[in-house]
């Protein structure tokens, strides 16, 4: 340990705070509670309504250039473990209302003006989610800034008047510097940001023992508990952790990934690239080697969750959630992911199909951890991602399918050389449908084709029925969504596959 | 000073909720043992091993109610803590104390329960066929139905489901009670109805009202879930301060509060409609079968909105409808905006649906040739005044291009396979006022301080609505001055009393009213003090931009100035203000009356686009014409019919509430339990009415609550004309909300309607008997 002591040290809007509590409880309480920030509100505990929603901001070991590399990002506190707090910079309602002499932020003058908070419950968790909208910099533009919201819902406003309030925003401040540190000293004169903001980016108000927290990213001691202390307590995301225990007794050892430096890189390595497994999904999608590796997938990011959540939610906590519904987990199980685990006895190799031994049931040891993830390049390669829900975006998939086809080029159609089509909320695990998977190598892409594997998804899954789906419309949906796999990527197919459809 | 002082706190967040107050040390924090299965019947409980746990634990039963164990307002059916047989799951047992929120809720788990498990009946019609009712049905009638169906040149039937719905208001339930000298309790309670509050706490703890006082200072949204259903939670938090000496605080997750409230009532109808070879409406039956839950709660008041809703916007000449409440072992349903009307307006439009196919004709014209008229009378005998359906629908077509529309998805759907876009509109009528005579009154007292500063007091509960920003322009308005001098208050039983929850929409209406004629008495005591004071004719004074204007003449009295000499004069600055709804009777036995004080009138179109492969759907656009009388705030007005909107349209063809075959809620969180998110929304774009002037309510204006809820209704059937563009042949079992499962089912041919619900599809013929037999 580098520490002189155990305390938890983090900047609280202008104020230091040091702390003892208990590091894997929820920074919701602890706002609200013990520092008696009550604007940040609670409305679910659970990650889907945003009206706990706070801005963290943190000093990250590496950075696109810029010195010091400080990032902020607006995230539900009910699934953010204090101890993730850790050096960063917690800014909340009553913080942004530092800003302005008169407590009113331009962005909250928007909501105003167009009258966007009627019972105002959600209202300082949208604030605070528009707010970072524009401390993350550009492009504005209206779509970018409803992204911003769409963690956070509204009963009341139906969010006409959050549209409008946005578009506001983006009008006003669409020319504002791409550079972070510029961005930040225009918003601090426009009274959006206070000035603690700025002065946590130069390093001037930072918690006591920055020393310490420089030469140690934090996170990486409590990651490695100490030699016959028993299996740690794991938390990475939170977002699925919290979820299920939220008011967890205090336990140690604890230990907390998130912030792990050394889990949450993505590097590339001959022949493919390894993505560490706290790497926040909002990270994996925007992340240019995973886009250049897996060609099409950050269109996909949108399908998975909230902005709220994908800022939190981390890859390998996808994985060892071992959810059957596991988005990440199709995607990773489609583009056949080898898992790297590591525990008290060193490092092995998974393929990521080979981890789900049952229901919830994972092939990890005592003390093992997913390290990261190895994902291989194949150039011929096509990718699709597929996701239904009750609701179109922030829900969980009652079904969702990846697909990825390596093509060979022949006279004629393509003929399929490899393919991995994979299927969540089919069965007790997430599955890589591997009879569907081997019918189509060999075969031209064509209709034929797509028909026989919808028929084959169908046949080799025994779906069950829940609050998302019965059992029979899963697996009419799992059909219907390898057909969607053929259409996006053979668009060709659509009219001869439509009649199909039609008939 | 902001326009609206509410938001301008809530943007900030330092707008205080329930959970949002300080938590003194020695406060105690409650919840709710609760039974374990949907019916049962308790034969102990044993405490003790939650009282292990922490010496601060203490757990009360039944037996420990002083006052009367029950919170049934109408029929005494639903007890605060369960004895003997309980009808849900999630009812109280026993209210479980403890230090922290955490060791509460870990102690209530801990009760040991003593029962006998019974079997459930979760369905209606089930309910209704084993002769379960909260109170007897009640049919509504006017002409002679049978005879008009003989005469109907097409008839056609069938069966329509419509689901709850969830309130999921962001602030939970809760109430923080508070021990005070002399017996008495004061509650901050999330409640609509601060006096329905009152009167349950005294009934529980045996108190009389004048020792108990509630306040509510706001909710964090309320829709109808704290009408009733918030009375538990202030009467626990009571029970346990009185028994404790100490502050107690009941406060729900969004979990408990899923399981543990009520929610909008899922209905089950039968239909049928005769129209002529023109398609004129000439008779329509329905029979609703109300799941009312295990206790009454509003069941019936909920269900004679159903009834005086059931011909909707339309002129029905001849009508028979008979809706009952059927008690099942699900929670009690309870109030949630529009109350019924939305479930009997849905059955409407499922009818002209079936009817528009069978008689081939287009639904937009269908439903145009049959809207009502100035003067037509309702089916329970009010005459219809200052109608402006025919013209919003008219001003909605022109507004929404509707026929260049038409034609546009028309080639859009021909040309795409696997995309299908559809369209519906929704006319609107529907009646403001309590059905419950009774309620319409409400009460306010308004304070003009010797500093020209104004409280106003009233009964209207904050939620939202923005009911204060309401109250505040009528009191300016009333008294001439600036609305920044206006402060709205708390709601506070002590202040106003003897109020009706803020509900029905009719908050700014009865409430505006109360205030509006406590500011004119103020008025009238200041122009006449100023009268004497400028030797003036009090019929020429008036009060106009913070001055006592004399005919056309300034004077040199200025708000301040008169404020503050009329009180060295001794002149009564505080008044009370009174309002009961004129004109209002109804008699039950008939069912004949004159319940509404008025209606309130639209059109709204709303435009989907299907995925036919995957049977997902998307809303396109929404575009509405609404009368809001001459509105008070038409930003607000514009924010109510938005935020209405979007709770129909998330009933419609979202928001999907499912029980298991045991009355366990599946759908407790709000990762299963979903509600319209801002992708979910269509581009909205709303036009008011113009010159609608309403002289039935408060300077002119209109209610705006709940009416705007009913337009979401079309989303429903948008996405059924988009699913018809797919499946030309498709015969949908009308079964809202709409989900994507059920799209998928339908596109695949497997929605074949369940065996009674499918419509009829034939050109019927006269007699009403074959167009039956056709149903196959
Ligand atoms: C509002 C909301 C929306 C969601 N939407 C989606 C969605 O659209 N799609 C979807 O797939 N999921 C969704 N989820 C589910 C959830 O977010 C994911 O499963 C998430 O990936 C979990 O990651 P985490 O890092 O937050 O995990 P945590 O909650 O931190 O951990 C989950 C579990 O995994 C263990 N764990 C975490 N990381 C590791 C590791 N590296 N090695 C070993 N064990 C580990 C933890 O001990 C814990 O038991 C949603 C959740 C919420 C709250
Ligand atoms: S409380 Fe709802 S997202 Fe955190
Ligand atoms: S204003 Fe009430 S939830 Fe948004």
């Amino acid at each position: 340990m580098t520490k002189k002591d155990s305390k938890l040290r983090f900047l609280a809007n202008s104020l230091p705070v040091e702390t003892e509590a208990w590091r894997g409880s929820p920074a919701l309480d602890f706002i609200r509670r013990d520092l008696a920030l009550t604007g940040t509100k609670e409305g679910c505990r659970e990650g889907d309504c945003g009206a706990c929603a706070v801005l963290v901001g943190e000093r990250l070991a590496s950075g696109p250039g810029q010195a010091p590399w400080v990032r902020y990002r607006a995230m539900p506190s009910c699934l953010l473990a204090l101890g993730d707090l850790e050096e960063a910079h917690l800014l909340t309602i009553e913080g942004l209302r530092e800003a302005a002499a008169s407590g009113i932020t331009p962005v909250m003058r928007a909501m105003l003006d167009e009258n966007g908070s009627q019972c105002g419950f959600c209202s300082p968790g949208i604030v605070v989610s528009l707010t970072a909208f524009l401390l993350e910099g550009p492009p504005y533009s209206i779509e970018s800034a409803i992204v911003a919201v769409e963690g956070n819902l509204c009963r009341c406003t139906g969010y006409g008047a959050i549209k409008r309030a946005a578009a506001r925003l983006v009008a006003e401040f669409s020319s504002l510097p791409t550079d972070f540190l510029a961005r930040v000293a225009e918003l601090e004169k426009a009274a959006v940001i206070p000035a603690s903001v700025g002065a946590f980016a130069r390093g001037e108000l930072l918690p006591a023992n920055v020393a310490a927290a420089q030469t140690q990213p934090p996170g990486s001691q409590t990651a490695q508990p100490a030699p016959g202390a028993g299996p740690a307590l794991v938390i990475a995301g939170g977002s699925d952790f919290f979820v299920r225990n939220p008011k967890p007794d205090r336990r140690e050892p604890l230990a907390l990934l998130a912030r792990d430096e050394d889990l949450r890189g993505i590097v590339e390595f001959p022949g493919g690239i390894e993505v560490g497994a706290a790497v926040a999904w909002r990270d994996f999608f925007s992340s240019p080697l995973v886009r250049s590796c897996v060609s099409g997938i950050g269109a996909f990011e949108g399908a998975l969750a909230s902005i709220l959540v994908r800022n939190r939610a981390t890859v390998g906590g996808n994985v060892a959630n071992a959810s059957p519904v596991g988005d990440l987990t199709s995607i990773l199980l489609a583009l056949a992911a080898v898992a790297r685990l590591r525990g008290p006895h060193g490092e092995r190799e998974l393929p990521l199909e080979r981890l789900f031994l049952g229901y919830k049931k994972l092939d990890l040891l005592p003390g093992e951890i997913i390290a990261s993830f190895l994902i291989g390049r194949a150039p011929g390669r096509v990718f699709n991602f597929e996701k239904i829900a009750k609701r179109a975006n922030l829900d969980i998939a009652a079904v969702n399918s990846a697909a990825c086809i390596e093509l060979e080029a022949q006279p004629g159609r393509p003929r399929i050389a490899r393919a991995r089509i994979s299927a969540g909320g089919v069965a007790a695990v997430p599955l890589l449908l591997e009879k569907t998977s081997r019918l189509l190598v060999g075969r031209e892409a064509e209709a034929s084709t797509a028909l026989a594997a919808m028929r084959q998804a169908m046949a080799e899954v025994s779906p069950i029925d829940d609050a998302r789906g019965s059992a029979e419309y899963r697996k009419k949906i799992l059909g219907r969504l390898v057909l969607a796999h053929f259409i996006a990527l053979f668009p060709e197919l659509e009219a001869e596959l439509a009649r199909e459809v039609l008939a | 000073m902001s326009r609206i002082l509410e938001s301008e706190l809530n943007v900030q967040g330092l707008t205080a909720y329930i959970d949002d107050s300080d938590e003194p040390r020695g406060m105690l924090h409650g919840t709710l043992a609760v039974t374990p299965c949907a019916r049962g019947r308790l034969l102990g409980i044993d405490p003790r091993p939650a009282l292990a746990l922490d010496p601060s634990v203490r757990v009360l039963s039944a037996a420990c109610v002083p006052g009367e164990n029950q919170l049934g307002a109408s029929v005494p059916d639903e007890p605060l803590l369960v004895e003997g047989e309980w009808g849900f799951k999630g009812q109280g047992i026993a209210l479980v104390l403890a230090a922290t929120q955490a060791m509460a809720r870990k102690a209530a788990t801990l009760v040991a329960i003593d029962y006998e498990e019974l079997e459930p009946v979760l369905d209606a019609r089930e309910a209704s066929s084993r002769g379960s009712y909260i109170l007897p049905s009640r049919t509504m009638a006017s002409g002679d139905t049978s005879s008009a169906f003989a005469r109907s040149a097409i008839v056609v039937s069938g069966r329509t489901e419509s689901g709850g719905q969830e309130h999921v208001y962001l602030e939970t339930q809760g109430a923080i009670a508070e021990p005070r000298e002399g017996g008495r309790v004061f509650v901050l309670s999330g409640t609509q109805a601060p006096s329905g509050v009152q009167h349950a706490v005294a009934r529980v703890l045996g108190l009389s009202m004048n020792a108990v006082e509630i306040e509510t200072r706001r909710l964090g949204g309320g829709f109808g879930g704290k009408e009733d259903q918030a009375a538990g939670w202030a009467a626990l938090a009571a029970l346990g301060a009185l028994a404790t000496k100490r502050q107690v605080k009941v406060y729900l997750s969004r979990r408990e509060d899923m399981a543990w409230t009520g929610k909008r009532h899922p209905y089950s109808a039968d239909f049928r409609l005769g129209l002529d070879a023109e398609g004129r409406i000439l008779a329509f039956e329905a029979d609703y079968y109300q799941n009312s839950g295990a206790a009454c709660d509003l069941s019936p008041a909920i269900l004679s909105r159903t009834l005086f809703h059931a011909a909707s916007a339309y002129r029905v000449p001849n009508l028979r409808v008979t809706g009952r409440m059927c008690r099942t072992n699900l929670i009690p349903f309870t109030a949630f905006r529009g109350f019924g009307a939305p479930q009997g307006i849905f059955v409407m439009e499922c009818a002209l649906d079936a009817a528009a196919r069978a008689g081939g004709w287009d639904p937009i014209e269908l439903r145009r040739k049959n809207l009502l008229k100035e003067g037509d009378v309702f089916h329970f005998g009010q005459p219809l005044a200052n109608c402006h359906t025919g013209r919003s629908v008219d001003r909605l077509l022109e507004k929404s291009g509707w026929k260049s529309l038409r034609a546009e998805m028309d080639s859009f759907n021909a040309s795409h396979a696997l995309e299908k876009r559809g369209a519906a509109i929704l006319p609107l009528a529907f009646g403001v006022s309590f059905t419950k005579l009774v309620m319409n009154q409400g009460g306010a007292l308004v304070h003009v301080f010797h500093d020209g500063s104004v409280s106003v007091s009233t009964g209207a509960v904050e939620m939202g609505q923005q009911v204060s920003r309401k109250i505040q322009v009528i009191a300016a308005r009333a008294l001439g001055i600036s609305e920044a001098r206006i402060r709205v208050e708390s709601t506070k039983t002590g202040t106003v009393a003897n109020t009706f929850p803020t509900a029905a929409s009719t908050g700014a209406d009865i409430n505006g009213m109360a205030a509006l004629a406590a500011c004119e008495e103020i008025r009238a005591r200041l122009l006449s003090f100023a009268a004497k004071r400028l030797g003036a004719e009090l019929g020429n004074l008036r009060l106009e931009g913070e001055f006592v204007v004399n005919g056309c003449e300034p004077t040199d009295l200025g708000w301040n100035k008169l404020v503050d000499e009329a009180h060295l004069e001794r002149v009564d600055l505080s008044a009370h203000g009174f309002y009961a709804t004129p004109g209002l009777f109804y008699d039950m036995k008939a069912e004949r009356g004159s319940p509404f004080a008025y209606h309130v009138y639209g059109c709204a179109a709303v435009t989907a686009t299907l995925d036919v492969l995957r049977g997902t759907y998307r809303f396109d656009t929404a575009t509405i014409v609404h009368d809001s009388g001459e509105s008070l705030d038409l930003s607000v007005d514009l924010g109510q019919t938005e935020g209405a909107f979007a709770q129909g349209l998330g009933w419609a063809a979202l928001e999907d509430l499912r029980f298991d075959s045991k009355g366990s809620l599946l759908t407790d969180t709000l990762s299963t339990y979903k509600l319209p998110d801002i992708h979910f929304m269509p581009e909205m774009e709303v036009e008011f009415l113009a010159d609608a002037g309403n002289p039935k309510a408060v300077m002119r204006s209109k209610a705006i609550g709940e009416p705007p809820f009913m337009y979401g209704i079309a989303g429903y059937f948008a996405v059924l004309d988009a699913l018809r563009s797919a499946r030309p042949d498709l015969a949908p079992s009308y079964d809202l909300p709409m989900t994507p499962e059920k799209a998928l089912a339908i596109l695949t041919g497997a929605g074949a309607p369940a065996k009674g619900a499918q419509d009829a599809s034939a050109l019927a013929p006269p007699k009403p008997e074959c167009a039956e037999g056709a149903l196959s």
